[in-house]
């Protein structure tokens, strides 16, 4: 099941590359603050269509019209994240503030419990927040649903915390070799580059720059896109799996 | 509606309508800015008008005596602060207006003719902000006057903090209610108005506003990064006219900015009253 999901996500998200340069060109602006907001607006509508479709169907990819709705999807779901995340950082520093007040080692020996269990939080956190996220666009983004805890706790138990983890893990795992890869690929063409002009006789340090200037390049308009793309694909039908 | 979020979706399209309208207010807007640019520079001058005269005749800026300070300068002050406190009246008026057709839901910007009413309307608005802010106002320059610098200043700030905050809250429901019978009376009406938020529910009303404050907050942080980009590359470029600059700049976020920003809550707030009486 999980290996599905797998599947269909990686095939979705190649779907259309134009998509992804639309959302790179759209990274390469984020430092004007406000298109970070229709980057997590876009993730949004991918978790929507997902949500409401079936694996391994024919769902497009959702489109760029209508950027008002994306902006305002895209600051919900970073409020809905920032509120997850409040709660594991607000254990840490209390487990910190009162750590220092300890003498010697049992201060230590509660700083550690405390980042274990603000490492425990941080883990259920992000989980309720991907299913908190899918939760919200299933009831047609109604803000409450997103932290209606109870209800998605029920469905966390329903597709099982422990295929919803190793989902997570899987996620994690295949986006860091995706983006290793294609840097290794890149800079290992490069590198041959570089020292076939050293050979030549010329400087090769213009190569080298050319290379990691094009290897951001490509992180930035097809990679980045692409696995963020995926992983929100994931996260939706992850969703749908409850039984 | 699915969602209340929705809500100021419909708000931040709304003065795309008719941007014609939507550049009438930000006329209005802009002279402001502007109007608010020279008043900082006069103040400017006041000011270091009276720190030389302190170091001339070594004394403390708060003992030189009122003949002695440039009369001129003040009264220029004075007049462009009575101008821009005129000017924001229509301001408010039009606010008024933009509730009011939110509330009957009309899709189209509202004119600028019957300058007269908007005036009234304008007034009647600005009174009843000043009556919801002056509690807490008065808690708060009263605990500055008589007891000066301690501990129990913060703990005064505080308290007048969280009755600003109050207000506020309680203030955007006065205004709707105001605005929907027509009459000022309304807006003290404490009873109908708290009765119209626990009718829509206090979290989701809190809710609703803290979200559109974040919205519109993020908009007015980007596009005043971007300005002051604008403005630094053109200072940078123009050499000795950064008040001409700076004057441009305030014009052109008064004409699109700060209008659009107006607009788009008043809508807003609008259609959370409607809501609320559903």
């Amino acid at each position: 099941m999980i290996l599905d999901i797998y599947k269909d996500a990686l095939e979705y998200s190649a779907k259309d590359w134009k998509t992804l340069v639309i959302l790179g060109v759209i990274c390469l602006f984020s430092f004007l603050l406000l298109p970070v907001f229709l980057l997590t607006g876009y993730n949004y509508r991918v978790i929507n269509t997902a949500v409401h479709g079936i694996i391994n169907g024919r769902d497009p990819l959702p489109d760029f019209e209508d950027l008002i709705d994306m902006f305002v999807d895209g600051v919900k779901v970073v409020i809905v994240q920032i509120a997850y995340l409040l709660v594991p950082a607000i254990v840490f520093i209390l487990f910190a503030v009162v750590s220092r007040q300890l003498p010697g080692i049992a201060s230590s020996a509660l700083m550690i419990v405390g980042c274990l269990i603000t490492f425990a939080l941080i883990v259920v956190a992000c989980l309720m927040n991907q299913i908190g996220l899918c939760h919200m666009a299933y009831n047609e983004g109604s803000f409450s649903k997103a932290f209606a805890i109870g209800e998605i706790k029920e469905v966390i138990d329903e597709i099982g915390w422990f295929n919803c983890i190793a989902t997570y893990l899987g996620l994690i795992i295949i986006t860091l070799v995706i983006s290793s890869v294609v840097t290794a690929i890149i800079y290992a063409i490069f590198t041959v580059f570089g020292i076939s002009t050293a050979i030549l006789g010329a400087n090769p340090s213009g190569i080298f720059i050319l290379g990691i200037l094009i290897n951001s390049m490509v992180t930035m308009f097809i990679v980045g896109p692409y696995l963020s793309i995926f992983n929100a694909r994931s996260i939706g039908l992850l969703y749908t799996m409850q039984i | 509606m699915a969602s209340i979020t929705d809500h100021v979706v419909e708000g931040l399209k709304y003065p795309f309508n008719d941007i014609k309208k939507l550049l009438g207010c930000g006329i209005l807007f802009a002279l402001i800015s502007a109007l608010s640019v020279f008043m900082s520079t006069k103040s400017l001058d006041i000011f270091r008008y009276c720190v030389h005269l302190a170091e001339n005749t070594n004394t403390t800026l708060s003992h030189i005596p009122l003949s002695q300070l440039p009369a001129g300068d003040i009264y220029i002050w004075v007049g462009l602060a009575i101008l821009s406190l005129i000017i924001s009246l229509f301001i408010f008026g039009y606010q008024y207006r933009v509730v009011r057709f939110s509330i009957d839901r009309k899709e189209d910007l509202p004119g600028f003719d019957d300058i007269v009413s908007m005036l009234v309307n304008g007034i009647k608005y600005f009174i009843v902000i000043v009556a919801y802010n002056i509690i807490p106002a008065l808690i708060l320059a009263g605990g500055i006057i008589l007891v000066g610098n301690s501990s129990v200043l913060l703990i005064i700030s505080l308290i007048s903090a969280l009755l600003f905050i109050i207000a506020f809250f309680l203030q955007i429901m006065a205004l709707n209610n105001m605005v929907a019978h027509d009459s000022l009376k309304k807006a003290f009406d404490i009873r109908e108005i708290t009765d119209n938020i626990s009718n829509l529910g206090w979290g989701k009303y809190i809710g609703i506003i803290i979200f559109t404050i974040i919205v519109y907050m993020i908009i007015m942080v980007a596009v005043n990064f971007i300005l002051s980009l604008i403005t630094g590359i053109f200072i940078a470029a123009i050499s000795n006219q950064a008040f001409f600059v700076s004057i441009f700049i305030a014009v052109i976020e008064g004409l699109f900015i700060d209008s659009y920003g107006a607009i788009f809550y008043n809508r807003v707030f609008g259609s959370v009253y409607r809501e609320s009486i559903k």
